[in-house]
């Protein structure tokens, strides 16, 4: 019986009908949905319309002229080499990562047995393009060829790093190769008469800002997530008084907080610069979010499991490091990328204290004399958005494929 | 304690005994667990202990090992009293390995990772030591083709023999067993089975919670009986499944045989 009752209702699809069949069952199929359909349908045109006819009409001059304050706000001219350097360093480092990722994997599903499935050019190309598109705009808008040479390079390094990473026979000197060379991406932007994070600004800064922001966080927030499921009373509610006070703050008064209340607080010699402050108060704030995220992460390892831990005699510290928190932090990089995506767009706020990042460029280059009254804030904003949109939008797609890919997993 | 009188060769293991749990009570809030029960047992023993859901059997080998705390009475593994000392807990788990009915495997480690993890981390045995016993464990208990895959590629049966084997690894003095074949398909019990009958004839002492009579008749030297947190029979498999005595008894078994 339902055997033939179920082809019968879903075997006779869409693709025999044609888009004329499928646009009058399913938008025109009564009265008030046609009218609907209409309506909305004027409304989508008139929109795609006007945006397309503003954005024809976009004179790009303004972004051309400030590209280079876009990306890293007021850096020396004379130091430009630094951030191309730094940029290829950790975009080998990078590329080295993720090749040690997938030599690891590699390795345990062959020994388990399991397909191996190696990604493609087609599976890269698909997973990053709104990042390549960018990429390929942004450097049409360059006026020498330099940045696009630069590019070039920096993607070499990255695609370098990933071949190497696949075949190094050692993968611990490999991740101890990725450390150091974050550590030189960091110096070549400001050891030896360099420029320090005081001075950065534009998307670098963001980006800066958000990447410490996590790494700092992260181990913060993992012992509050801890500290919240102690057995001993103290520690648990501190962690908890923290984590619901944070919580319960915007980011503005905590980053006004960090910006005028260290102020007052610390006397001159010991006080911290503006974008230190910044990156204490924003490490603060994502600890308390990034904890509730873990605590999710241990909460869906199933009590079994630390029994398991305990009757083979394993101590409490061991069970957690080697069998419950493998498991919750596995669980917590999909919720912990959206966490990312926010802070990424979050680090615009740091413009209230007056550091340059991509938001505010984008607003003060139109108080530059050439531009000044012409009212080009819709271009520049909305390059800036297209900025945040593309790295979030990767983001969030990339944190969709990896919870995919672990939900078929192991478990 | 009606058994006492009756039966007060059998509330006691023949030999000397490794296990003593001796008037325990176990509260859940209000509820009442454990009852007075008081039970030992022997080197080399195998008691199986049966009864109705609910009715503290589960409860009583998990205190056994401290994975609940009883709240009155005393518990003594191989001369180890259980107590809030910490030292005295991890000992006791040392010479105890558990079974559960779920496997309760960690499905983040392969195979062999996961039955050389204990020796490795608790007896800070030698990696290469350690997979070797590992690979002997897996022969023992017949799935040594295994030893690289993921728990999550392996059958029910297959997972909770490896369960055994990690349980083994620790070389424990006991076993026990909480219900190691009410989460399997049919087909696989037997297999399961096969590997604790293996074990109780290589002289293992094992406390086993289960429904198999066919288990308990063939292995078991003692049976314990309980109800509504109590041990309400002690005795022979013979005696147990021709000629009980207690009214509770005889309706469990009538309802299961």
């Amino acid at each position: 019986m339902t055997t033939e009752t179920v082809p019968a209702t879903t075997a006779p699809a869409t693709p025999k009908r044609g888009w004329v069949a499928w646009i009058r069952e399913n938008l025109f199929n009564t009265w008030y949905n046609g009218l609907l359909t209409l309506i909305l349908g004027g409304l989508t045109v008139a929109a795609l319309w006007f945006a397309v006819r503003a954005v024809a009409g976009f004179d790009l001059t303004i972004i051309k002229t400030n590209l280079r304050l876009f990306m890293i706000g007021k850096f020396p001219a004379s130091q430009l080499w630094r951030p191309w350097v730094s940029g290829a360093l950790l975009a080998h480092a990078v590329g080295l990562g993720s090749g040690l990722v997938h030599s690891a994997t590699r390795e345990r599903a062959q020994k388990a047995g399991l397909p191996y499935i190696p990604s493609t050019v087609s599976d890269i190309l698909s997973r990053f393009w709104p990042v390549m598109v960018l990429v390929v705009v942004i450097l049409l808008l360059t006026e020498t060829i330099t940045p696009t040479i630069m590019v070039i390079l920096v993607a070499g390094a990255g695609a370098g790093g990933s071949y190497l990473g696949r075949w190094l026979p050692s993968r611990l000197w490999g991740w101890v190769a990725v450390v150091a060379l974050v550590i030189g991406g960091y110096m070549a932007m400001s050891a030896f008469g360099g420029v320090g994070w005081d001075a950065w600004g534009g998307l670098h800064l963001n980006l800066f800002l958000a990447v410490a922001g996590i790494a700092f966080a992260f181990p913060l927030g993992m012992l509050l997530a801890l500290g919240r499921r102690s057995s001993l009373p103290v520690v648990r509610a501190m962690s908890v008084t923290y984590i619901e006070v944070v919580r319960g703050v915007p980011l503005i008064a905590i980053l006004l907080f960090g910006a005028f209340a260290i102020g007052f607080l610390l006397p001159e010699g010991v006080r911290p610069s503006q974008v230190t402050r910044m990156l204490i108060a924003i490490t603060a704030f994502e600890a308390a979010y990034i904890a509730e995220v873990i605590r999710g992460g241990l909460q869906a390892v199933p009590p079994g499991q630390t029994e398991a831990s305990q009757a083979l005699g394993l101590p409490p510290w061991k069970t957690m490091r080697l069998v419950v928190l493998p498991q919750a932090l596995r669980a917590t990089i999909p919720p912990m990328v959206g966490q990312f995506i926010s802070l990424y767009k979050d680090t615009t706020l740091v413009a209230i204290l007056g550091l340059t990042e991509l938001l505010e460029a984008s607003f003060i280059v139109n108080s530059q004399p050439g531009f000044l009254g012409k009212g080009l804030f819709l271009v520049t904003l909305a390059f800036a958005g297209l900025v945040f949109w593309v790295g979030s939008y990767t983001m969030s797609r990339e944190a969709r494929r990896l919870e995919k890919r672990l939900g078929v997993g192991e478990r | 304690m009606t058994q006492a009188g009756l039966y007060a060769d059998a509330t006691r293991a023949k030999g000397e005994s490794i296990i003593e749990v001796i008037g325990v009570d176990k509260f859940f809030g209000d509820f009442q667990a454990l009852k007075n029960v008081s039970i030992n047992v022997g080197r080399q023993e195998v008691v199986v202990v049966i009864g109705p859901s609910g009715s503290g059997k589960s409860t009583l080998i998990r205190c056994i090992n401290r994975l609940e705390k009883h709240d009155r009475g005393r518990i003594v593994v191989d001369g180890i009293e259980l107590s809030d000392d910490v030292r005295s807990v991890h000992e006791v788990r040392r010479e105890t390995g558990m079974v559960f009915q779920q496997f309760n495997l960690f499905p983040h480690l392969s195979v062999l990772d996961n039955i050389t993890l204990a020796p490795r981390q608790v007896r800070h045995a030698p990696k290469a030591e350690a997979e070797e016993a590992g690979m002997q464990l897996l022969e023992r208990v017949g799935i040594p083709e295994q030893a690289r895959k993921f728990p999550g590629q392996l059958s029910g049966g297959q997972q909770q023999r490896v369960a055994i084997a990690r349980s083994l690894a620790m070389k424990p003095k006991v076993m026990m067993f909480d219900e190691p074949t009410s989460a399997l398909d049919p087909e696989m019990i037997k297999e399961v089975l096969d590997v604790m009958v293996e074990l109780a004839k290589g002289g293992m002492t094992m406390m086993c919670i289960t429904h198999e009579m066919g288990f308990a008749r063939a292995v078991a030297d003692r049976v314990v009986f309980m109800a509504d947190g109590q041990i309400v029979e002690v005795g022979t498999p013979e005696h147990f499944f021709t000629n009980p005595v207690e009214a509770r008894t005889k309706l469990f078994l009538s309802q299961i045989l």
